[in-house]
């Protein structure tokens, strides 16, 4: 849902701040690439942290949430299980555990389904990834498509994108997801309604989560289109007599495919988000399901958990774009 | 989403384009619905009558009427209310809670930005749906703390806003003058370096606002938020759900007005942007 | 989402588990649309709206656990819908006169799908875990009650014994929660039967063996079944291949799936689905009537203003739960007149229409009650005090079978009389926390058990919630005590029809419960499907169904 819309700051200052005169390239990319990779472990550690914090503000004490409201468990048993949980000890002593245990990928315990948190999310992590990356293939496709059509063109054309995508863009996607549902399974039964057997079963929800991102990125990349075929090379190479195709896909594509892919590496690492709702509309398994099956039973683990995983996957994706984009890009490169 | 610079250029004062006038109109209209329902419509939006349930949309019922008979038009524009304070409230806190972290960074000293912008980075590493689920984990459902949960998700990416602008206020020639001249810190903030971050500040609010009432209406919808018999879109929305083969318009009209709402705050919010954004640097 | 079932109104169910076969009833239509003649093969996919937390019926209160798990746990006797025991496991048992203890006769031939031959070891290896500390029991060790242990007098014969006269074991003994698993899979894996998949092994007409969380769980033949239940239709192995369990916890889906084939059975059709699926001449409806208690409102009478009997009986008259219920549940579900349903031994038929909606009374009965003023709200006021009610309710399951909505309705109408309803919603901790405290005014639950007894559970102070029970009036009464005791007490099914009656027409006269509707499993099911057997508790079972292609 949020993470449809675009980030919603371009940092202006902060993106000026790399621009410090560099040393030669190749250790220069060597360098950039070390400190992305500083900052992105930095970023994890905070996360990390932040969701120890949280599963330390928990009101009530977690041995009773972990038993659940109805039992009347001995309290000798309650202490036998605070001690085997390390509740019992110090909280930095806890928080030290708790740091150890994610480098070994160890997410915790499930207080509802005592079961290892990580399993949980491995298990639920396939339906989700394939419907997000299919989601983000799909936003780009349809996003490609519609700027390169229409930049540059009739403001009556314009309009008409413009429209679309305002519209796919302010479409609450779990509405979108309804109406489709509707449409598609339920009157013409095209679809089949749930789950996530088969490519059939991913159409709608993959369009579903793919629409508003697709308005975010078309807009985009028909801003850098339109601003790349005001450059002086565009108007040279249009006045040489190549066709607006032809200056649009050889010269404005690539000009503007550095702030597109930022773009859509931004949009995927937070698109875990937006599966929370397209899961639960469409009835599919997966870690959003998961997620809010845990935040209705409070079941902090787990959405810490999840929490952690999509800050991974953020992390991980923004610095390989980062990265590509340094090397693609020639004058972030020049830098 | 930041504007592109030239677009300052069209700085003439003029009457906005036509679109931006239509979505100010709808604008002016949701906000009267949130405001003074009752001068839309007379009906209570909470009065059951089973004997009239799921009748479609016609003369006596505009938009139809719900499983208790209620009207659903009297349901939406009462629903306005809580539906908008939702996105309202979780902006408002979102931009306090922007506005002092981006000032304090950017006027604390290095070591403070630094470690605020760090923490900034690490919540935009979250997904804000994520986060408020988190947040919701963590304290419970409820109206209150949905707004809190969204409204903290919300705040990095202001922050980072007012960090830049009031960078950029700051570097600039004349509060370089001032403080050679020995201006106190305070007032300095006070009198140019925030009302000089404000405006693209509110600017992007109105922009978020909608993102803010996509956010809220869907969690809205999970039934993390108000429940009924109060009025909200995302509740309604989630009511009309199992209803969907039957009574369409219990699940379209909600939905639609989100939507439109959201469209509409969107269109006139990047006109404001492209009005008073300042060229970049 | 709605995974997890209220600590409350969590279905207790006591299997009586017999199987009331469709097949064998003539006129449900069960046999017929598939032809009467059970096909061998297929796969049949039943979709489900919860989820097990927890697998292991022997730890689990949830009853689709217990409703899944029947398929591979087999029981030591079964009992059909008139409550006669039959064999299973067990060719013969017999109790020893004080009650105390149980002699079973175990068959020779069964072996668990492991390998492992069953005996007496393993009636003793299942009932001690369920009782051992480590297992953690949530309500199958309350159905073995005062139970000391088992001893094995030979290889097949075992004898089942109790510190105090257990009447209700055999029954116990029939339902899944008491089911058998491997002795083998107990020593190795106890911890992780809850987890479902292979790992629960039982001697049942299928084995467990594929579980994704959240997508689907897959039951696959035992095809070494040879003893099945004496009262089941069929003998052998059982006729289907396959049972697929998928989950889909949202009613829209659920009912999609069914009616464009995706799945062939559907638990739980919204009430707003059932004409739809009623026309579809590729579908069916089977209606069941839920045995025990039916889904009540209960008063909390030690609770300001709850505690004036004349506000309760507002309350009570004051609701037109006639249209409601009409309303709300599209006329599928009956509208109650005793917390009971009428399908459970006991019932009292004399309740019917004894206190209509009549909302002239209820006002008069605030009014004597001295909440005469009236706020700028138009509720009622005394001392400057609102009447106001608090009914919470639990975030998680809202919206099942339309009770939100009905909330709403009641609501409305009890604001007609100057009474303010408020219903926050709340997690499972905090709802527990407020309706065991005595915090709540109103709590609304629904307990399924096959009979009367259920009774004591609601209204005997002894069962109050301080004591580890349920009991939601809060209010002590002599009367209610003496007359469920004696319930207990007796076997003599004259008898305990008296005394239930007066049970209800007490509860109903103390106005400390509001009967609302006798809930209905709604099951779709595709006419190409046969066989399928429900037991009383509106529980599938699948040994005895088939699908033709």
């Amino acid at each position: 849902m949020t993470t449809h819309q675009a980030p919603p700051v371009a940092d202006r200052a902060g993106a000026v701040e790399p621009a410090a005169a560099r040393p030669p390239r190749l250790p220069a990319l060597l360098r950039a690439g070390l400190r992305r990779l500083v900052g992105a472990l930095a970023v994890l550690f905070g996360a990390a942290t932040l969701a120890f914090a949280a599963l330390q503000l928990i009101p009530g004490d977690p041995v009773a949430t972990l038993l659940g409201p109805a039992t009347t468990t001995p309290p000798e048993v309650r202490e036998a299980i605070r001690h085997d949980l390390g509740y019992d000890q110090p909280v930095v002593v806890q928080y030290l555990h708790y740091l150890g245990g994610l480098l070994r990928a160890d997410l915790g315990q499930s207080y509802q389904l005592q079961r290892p948190v990580s399993d949980l999310i491995a298990e639920q992590l396939g339906p989700t990834a394939q419907l997000a990356l299919t989601a983000v293939l799909l936003a780009l496709l349809i996003a490609v498509l519609s700027a390169v059509a229409t930049a540059g063109r009739r403001p009556a054309l314009k309009a008409l994108t413009a429209a679309w995508e305002l519209v796919a863009v302010s479409t609450p996607s779990y509405w979108l997801g309804l109406v489709l549902l509707t449409v598609f399974s339920f009157q013409l039964r095209l679809f089949p309604v749930a789950g996530a057997d088969g490519v059939a079963a991913l159409v709608l929800p993959a369009v579903t989560l793919a629409l508003p991102l697709a308005g975010t990125l078309a807009q985009v990349l028909r801003e850098g289109l339109e601003a790349a075929l005001g450059q002086p090379f565009a108007v040279t190479a249009r006045a040489r007599g190549l066709s607006r195709a032809g200056v649009v896909l050889r010269h404005a594509l690539r000009h503007a495919a550095v702030p597109l892919m930022t773009l859509t590496g931004w949009l995927t690492g937070s698109l875990l988000g937006g599966t929370v709702l397209v899961e639960s509309v469409f009835g599919r398994p997966g870690v959003g399901s998961l997620v809010l099956a845990a935040v209705n039973s409070r079941d902090v683990p787990v959405v810490i958990g999840v929490v952690l995983l999509s800050a991974l996957v953020f992390v991980v994706i923004s610095t390989a774009v980062d990265l590509l984009a340094g090397v693609l890009d020639p004058r972030l490169g020049n830098r | 989403m930041a504007s592109p610079g030239a677009a300052s250029a069209r700085r003439a004062v003029r009457l906005p384009p036509p679109a931006v006038l239509a979505a100010g109109a709808v604008l002016l209209l949701i906000l009267l619905a949130g405001l003074l329902p009752g001068l839309l419509t007379g009906v209570s939006p909470t009065a059951t009558d089973p004997v009239n349930a799921l009748q479609p949309p016609g003369a006596a019922h505009p938009l139809g009427t719900d499983q208790l008979g209620r009207d659903v038009f009297a349901r939406l524009v009462h629903g306005a209310g809580p539906a908008l304070a939702l996105g309202f409230g979780s902006t408002v806190l979102a931009v306090v809670g922007g506005a002092a972290l981006g000032l304090a960074a950017a006027l604390g000293g290095p070591v403070a930005d630094r470690l605020l912008m760090r923490a900034a980075d690490v919540l935009l590493a979250l997904p804000a749906t994520l986060l408020a689920l988190l947040v919701i984990a963590v304290l419970g459902t409820g109206t209150g703390n949905l707004v809190l949960a969204i409204g903290i998700a919300l705040v990095p990416g202001y922050g980072r806003l007012v960090r830049s602008e009031a960078l950029l206020v700051r570097r600039s020639g004349y509060v370089e003058a001032a403080v050679t001249l020995g201006v106190p810190r305070r007032s300095l903030i006070l009198r140019h370096v925030l009302p000089n971050s404000l405006a693209p500040l509110l600017t992007l609010a109105t922009v978020g606002f909608g993102t803010a009432l996509i956010a809220a209406s869907g969690l809205s919808f999970l039934g993390l938020g108000p429940r009924p018999p109060s009025p909200e879109w995302g509740a309604m929305l989630s009511e009309g759900r199992g209803f969907l083969a039957t009574a369409w318009w219990l699940g379209v009209f909600p939905g639609a007005a989100v939507t439109l709402t959201v469209a509409a705050v969107t269109v006139v919010g990047r006109h404001l942007q492209q009005r008073f954004t300042r060229r970049s640097p | 989402m709605h995974i997890f079932r209220p600590v409350v109104a969590r279905v207790l169910v006591s299997t009586v588990a017999g199987s009331l076969l469709l097949a064998g009833c003539s006129g449900q239509g069960g046999g017929t649309a598939a032809g009467d003649k059970p096909v061998s093969g297929g796969t049949l996919t039943y979709a489900v709206d919860t989820e097990p937390v927890s697998w292991d019926p022997h730890v689990s209160t949830q009853d689709l656990t217990a409703e899944l798990q029947r398929q591979v746990l087999d029981s030591l006797v079964s009992e059909d819908a008139d409550g006669t025991f039959h064999p299973w496991l067990a060719t013969s048992w017999e109790s020893a006169p004080d009650l105390r203890s149980f002699t079973f006769h175990l068959r020779k031939d069964v072996k668990f799908q492991d390998g492992t031959p069953f005996d007496g070891t393993a009636v003793k290896a299942n009932f001690d875990h369920i009782v051992a500390k480590e297992t953690k029991s949530q309500f199958a060790a309350s159905l073995l009650g005062s139970y000391t242990g088992t001893t094995v007098l030979d290889p097949y014969t075992v004898r089942v014994e109790f510190a105090q006269p257990s009447a209700p074991f055999l029954q116990a003994a029939s339902t899944s929660y008491l089911g058998l698993y491997s002795p083998k899979t107990l020593a190795s894996d106890a911890a992780k039967l809850g987890q479902g998949g292979p790992v629960d092994v039982g001697s049942g007409p299928f084995r467990f063996t594929g579980y994704s969380k959240g997508q689907q769980a897959v039951f696959e033949r035992n095809p070494d079944y040879r003893w099945g239940p004496q009262n089941a239709a069929h003998t052998g192995p059982a006729h289907l291949d396959k049972v697929v369990v998928r989950f889909l916890p949202d009613a829209a889906v659920r009912v999609g799936a069914l009616t464009s084939g995706q799945v062939q059975v559907a638990k739980a059709v919204p009430p707003q689905n059932a004409a739809t699926v009623k026309a579809d001449p590729a579908l069916r409806l089977v209606t069941r009537e839920q045995p025990g208690g039916n889904y009540n409102l209960w008063l909390n009478g030690s609770l300001a203003p709850l505690d004036d009997q004349r506000v309760r009986q507002a309350i009570q008259r004051g609701i037109d739960l006639d249209l409601d219920v009409k309303t709300v549940q599209f006329g599928q579900f009956p509208r109650a007149w005793s917390p009971i349903s009428s399908i459970t031994p006991g019932y009292d038929k004399s309740l019917e229409h004894a206190w209509p909606y009549d909302r002239a009374l209820a006002d008069r009965l605030l009014d004597e009650a001295g909440w005469t003023g009236r706020d700028s709200d138009g509720y009622r006021t005394a001392n400057g005090r609102r009447l106001s009610v608090q009914w919470p309710q639990l975030s998680a399951n809202a919206t099942q079978q339309g009770r939100d909505i009905l909330g709403q309705a009641i609501q409305a109408d009890l604001r007609k009389i100057g009474v303010e309803v408020v219903r926050p919603s709340l997690d499972v901790g905090a709802y527990s926390t407020l309706v065991y405290g005595g915090k709540a005014n109103i709590v609304d639950l629904a307990w399924a058990r096959f009979e009367p007894d259920v009774l004591w559970q609601f209204l005997n102070s002894a069962s109050a919630p301080a004591k580890g029970g349920i009991n939601p009036t809060f209010l002590p009464d002599q009367q209610l005590d003496q007359l469920t005791d004696r319930g207990r007490a007796t076997l003599d099914a004259t008898e305990r029809g008296q005394v239930y009656a007066k049970v209800q027409q007490r509860a109903i006269d103390l106005a400390v419960v509001v009967p609302v509707y006798t809930p209905v499993a709604l099951t779709g099911v595709s006419a190409k499907v046969g066989g399928l057997g429900f037991d009383p508790d509106t529980w599938l079972d699948f040994y005895d169904a088939w699908r033709t292609p």
